[in-house]
């Protein structure tokens, strides 16, 4: 068993070693032919990613999103469920946040959790119509949480107008709820950037469902359900209940991650502020392969990539699009099956030995 | 020479360092039928599958006609005129069969368009031609086995196959339909096609093949004619010691009732009833058989009875209580097992560790010491005890289920649900596709379990296994339960085959 082991961690590590590699030579040649130095492109990258304390901040700011939708997408990915509505659930679970945060003081002690837990709550209730939808009338959540996305993102939009008066402005990137109290809000733990405790949030929501999915008969059904459902229904796992739990425990996170958003970085709800954080969750769960440690390590990457890839683009000519196109590249390049790649060199080796013998013999 | 379609020499197949084949040689003549015996793991499928393309070898040749070939995947092997059929049977449920023959293979118009007509005008000639009967326009899924298995050798007749491999033909078959087979096999090589069987059974290759070659072991330990050996030497042959066809069994009591079902109708998918009004009582320690063509309703009475299915009417009740439309979990908790017919898509998870299949229903039915969390050290005994007393060969038990082969498969399903000590079995083709050693081990521990004070509801396509296991026997016909015989010493397969086909019935 050791050594099966110590071959599949070889290989997860070989896969990854590989595709950075591959990246990095790839990310070459396109910076190349845009006529840029990807060497220059690079250093300004590292720099603006580890290169300072406060790089070093950028890129735990970015982090810790990626973290909390990536385990939040990996949850669903994990049972065979199609949850795209990240992105939807933490709108709803940052609006919350903002209005929590910024309506009324409370002692910190009460205010900053009660916060979180009520963001936590609203992603949870908005995850919950795709989810009753499916079990009563068997609607395809892919597509049913794909449109709410946008259904949340204006509707978000709309209640910010309504909460703030639709005569506050006209424009949609100028409306913003109000600031939120400092009672609300996380600490900062490198002065003067944006990276909060919220990074400790997300390492501890990344490791609890690590735990869940290892020891608990939960996590088991879990996975089950999402490996062969017959055979889950057969031995006997109320599926029914384990798809709800499915859609809540995603949904909660995903709206966790909206609080931790407002309360770590934002400050206010702002429309339309996400940019695409919930996607990045769907591909970093992806690439993650359905483990929630590596989670951790690929959003190191990916906020290291994101701070990185701003600063790269103020110093160099190279687009920061750049980066948006290599990370997809990056989910391709993991996506492929080294392990039968690596099986079928053996085997190729194997017979190559056999030859020999039989020549020799 | 001419006369020898395909010819293997000296071919090997290695899986990392585990050897599936060592230098096998086999010679096939045109026009004849082939057996291929030996154990679970003796290299019979490894072996068609080098000759189908699936594998390469790792080394050795292949002729076909004379004329070496290397093929590097299935359609270089159909371009050869060699076609397979599978064990588990490669259709899409989804689609009608005529799209599945099709799939591949696709006759157009124009160059681009589906010439479905065609298609249909040709599959109809071979059918007509080998006296095949197989509604084309019809689901897959909504056929029974033994037309599916028609299908496909269809299928493998219409991609222009000279030489087809039957992989375990009659595991799914009636007595009846194993006739209809063969006399579809005799008539397929007296058209000039050859046929290679790979199969267990050892009666039918007494009764069908022309040459046969035992393999043990991967490697090849006889070639035979029927008419120079016997079942004994075959037998001895495949697993290197005499093997006892016989099970002991000794008096038991039988109790009270423990499952009784009244008057259960429970329709398919489609609104159509497929078992009608059935009403039937297992007690306490007793096995009850259940025989019938395959399609006759069996499963669906069993996926009613264990709740993967809701019943139209009737009820059903355990232990006096009445638990018609209670859910799987709930029918574990009251102690309540089954083993599936379908042990890749309902029984087992291929890509989870023996020991993640061996915990599900466990989970429910036993709890561990903390009901919420996964005591490792309980799990991993309970899996061991399977492994142990249920001979389930894997080398390690966090190794994928996937990574065994179906006998073994087969033999960690039916241990799971035996050791729990379940007070209800239902059993559903406990042996299908393994081997005689496998088989004999199987039906002892049923007989045993009983002795124990089980009940079993058995289903089985087979009806030695019916006749050699069961207390009582019910046959099902039509939806409908037509005979409930006692199973003495002097009812024979011929009565029983009679009621499968609906020439006989008792009065309700």
């Amino acid at each position: 068993m050791k050594l099966k082991l110590k071959l599949s961690t070889k290989l997860e590590i070989m896969k990854y070693t590989v595709s950075v590699v591959l990246i990095i030579i790839i990310g070459s040649l396109i910076i190349l032919s845009q006529g840029d130095s990807p060497l220059e492109a690079g250093k300004a990258l590292l720099e603006g990613s580890v290169g300072s304390l406060s790089a070093l901040g950028t890129t735990i700011r970015w982090t810790t999103p990626s973290i909390i939708t990536g385990i939040a997408a990996l949850i669903a990915f994990k049972s065979g469920i199609w949850n795209c509505g990240i992105e939807g659930q933490m709108y709803f679970g940052a609006f919350a946040a903002a209005i929590v945060g910024s309506a009324f003081t409370l002692p910190k002690m009460i205010h900053l959790p009660l916060t979180l837990i009520v963001a936590g709550l609203a992603g949870m209730a908005f995850a919950f119509i795709p989810a009753i939808l499916k079990l009563t009338l068997n609607v395809n959540e892919l597509i049913c949480t794909l449109m709410l996305n946008y259904a949340a993102n204006l509707f978000t939009e709309y209640l910010t107008f309504k909460y703030m008066g639709f005569d506050a402005s006209e424009l949609a990137d100028a409306i913003a709820t109000p600031d939120m109290h400092p009672t609300a809000r996380l600490s900062t733990i490198i002065p003067r950037t944006s990276a909060s405790t919220a990074i400790f949030i997300a390492i501890i929501i990344a490791i609890v469902i690590f735990l869940l999915y290892k020891y608990t008969v939960l996590g088991y059904e879990l996975k089950m359900v999402g490996e062969n459902l017959r055979f889950s229904k057969y031995g006997g796992v109320n599926y029914k209940k384990v798809f709800i739990l499915i859609f809540l425990i995603s949904g909660f996170i995903a709206g966790l991650c909206g609080g931790t958003e407002m309360s770590g970085s934002f400050g206010k709800f702002r429309p339309a502020f996400a940019t695409n954080l919930g996607w990045d969750g769907v591909m970093i769960a992806s690439i993650a392969k359905n483990n929630p440690i590596a989670v951790i390590f690929i959003s190191i990457f990916w906020g290291m990539l994101k701070s990185g890839s701003f600063h790269m683009e103020r110093m160099t000519n190279t687009n920061r699009l750049v980066i948006t196109l290599l990370q997809a590249v990056f989910v391709l390049l993991v996506a492929v099956d080294y392990e039968s790649l690596y099986k079928r060199f053996c085997e190729k080796r194997q017979l190559k030995k056999l030859r020999a013998q039989k020549e020799v013999g | 020479m001419d006369d020898i379609i395909l010819e293997v020499k000296h071919i090997s197949k290695y899986f990392g360092t585990f050897a599936a084949n060592k230098n096998i040689d086999l010679k096939v003549k045109k026009g004849t039928v082939h057996s291929i015996i030996g154990e679970n793991g003796a290299g019979k499928s490894t072996l068609m599958n080098m000759i189908s393309g699936i594998y390469q070898p790792s080394q050795g040749e292949i002729y076909v006609k004379g004329e070496k070939v290397v093929f590097r995947n299935p359609n270089d092997a159909t371009k050869r005129g060699i076609g397979m059929v599978h064990q588990e049977f490669m259709l899409f449920p989804e689609l009608t069969i005529l799209e599945n023959l099709m799939m591949g293979f696709e006759t157009t118009k124009s160059g681009r368009f589906l010439d479905k007509k065609k298609a249909a005008a040709d599959i109809e000639e071979i059918t007509k031609k080998y006296n095949f009967s197989i509604p084309l326009n019809q689901k897959a899924e909504e056929l029974p086995v033994s037309l599916l298995q028609q299908v496909e050798i269809v299928k493998v007749l219409y991609k222009g196959a000279e030489l087809i491999i039957l992989d375990e033909p009659t595991a799914v078959l009636t007595p009846q339909g194993i006739e209809g087979l063969f006399a579809a096999i005799r008539n397929l090589t007296k058209l000039g096609k050859t046929i290679i069987m790979i199969t267990h059974k050892l009666k039918e290759v007494m009764e069908i093949s022309d040459y046969i070659t035992v393999l043990k072991d991967g490697e090849v330990t006889g070639n035979l004619l029927p008419q120079e050996t016997n079942e004994e030497e075959m037998a001895s042959l495949m697993v290197g010691r005499k093997v006892l066809f016989n099970t002991t069994k000794q008096e038991k009591q039988i109790g009270g009732p423990i499952l009784e079902v009244k008057k259960l109708t429970v329709a398919d998918s489609d609104g159509v009833d497929r078992v009608k009004n059935v009403s039937l009582t297992v007690k306490k320690g007793e096995i009850v058989g259940i025989a019938g063509v395959a399609g006759s309703g069996q499963s669906e009475l069993v996926e009613a009875i264990f709740g993967l299915r809701r019943p139209k009417s009737g009820d059903i009740y355990y232990k006096n209580e009445l638990i018609t439309n209670k859910t799987p979990r709930e029918k574990r908790q009251v102690k309540i097992g089954y083993v599936p017919q379908d042990r890749l898509a309902t029984g087992c998870c291929v890509n989870g560790s023996l020991m993640e299949n061996c915990i599900m229903g466990y989970h429910v039915a036993h709890k561990f010491s903390n009901p919420r969390l996964i005591n490792k050290k309980e799990a991993r005994d309970f899996t061991e005890d399977v492994e142990k007393q249920f001979q389930v060969k894997i080398q390690d038990i966090s190794d994928a289920m996937g990574t065994m082969s179906g006998g073994n498969i087969q033999k960690a399903i039916v241990g799971r649900e035996f050791m729990q000590d379940n007070n209800l079995l239902i059993i559903e083709d406990p042996t299908r596709g393994i081997d005689v050693g496998a088989i004999e081990f199987i039906w002892q521990k049923i007989i045993d379990i009983s002795e124990q004070g089980c009940s079993i509801l058995l289903v089985s396509h087979e009806l030695g296994e019916i006749m050699e296991l069961s207390d009582r026997i019910l046959i099902m016909y039509n939806g409908e339960i037509t005979g409930n015989l006692l199973n003495t010493a002097d009812l024979d397969e011929k009565t029983v085959g009679l009621y499968m086909l609906g020439g006989k019935k008792d009065e309700a």
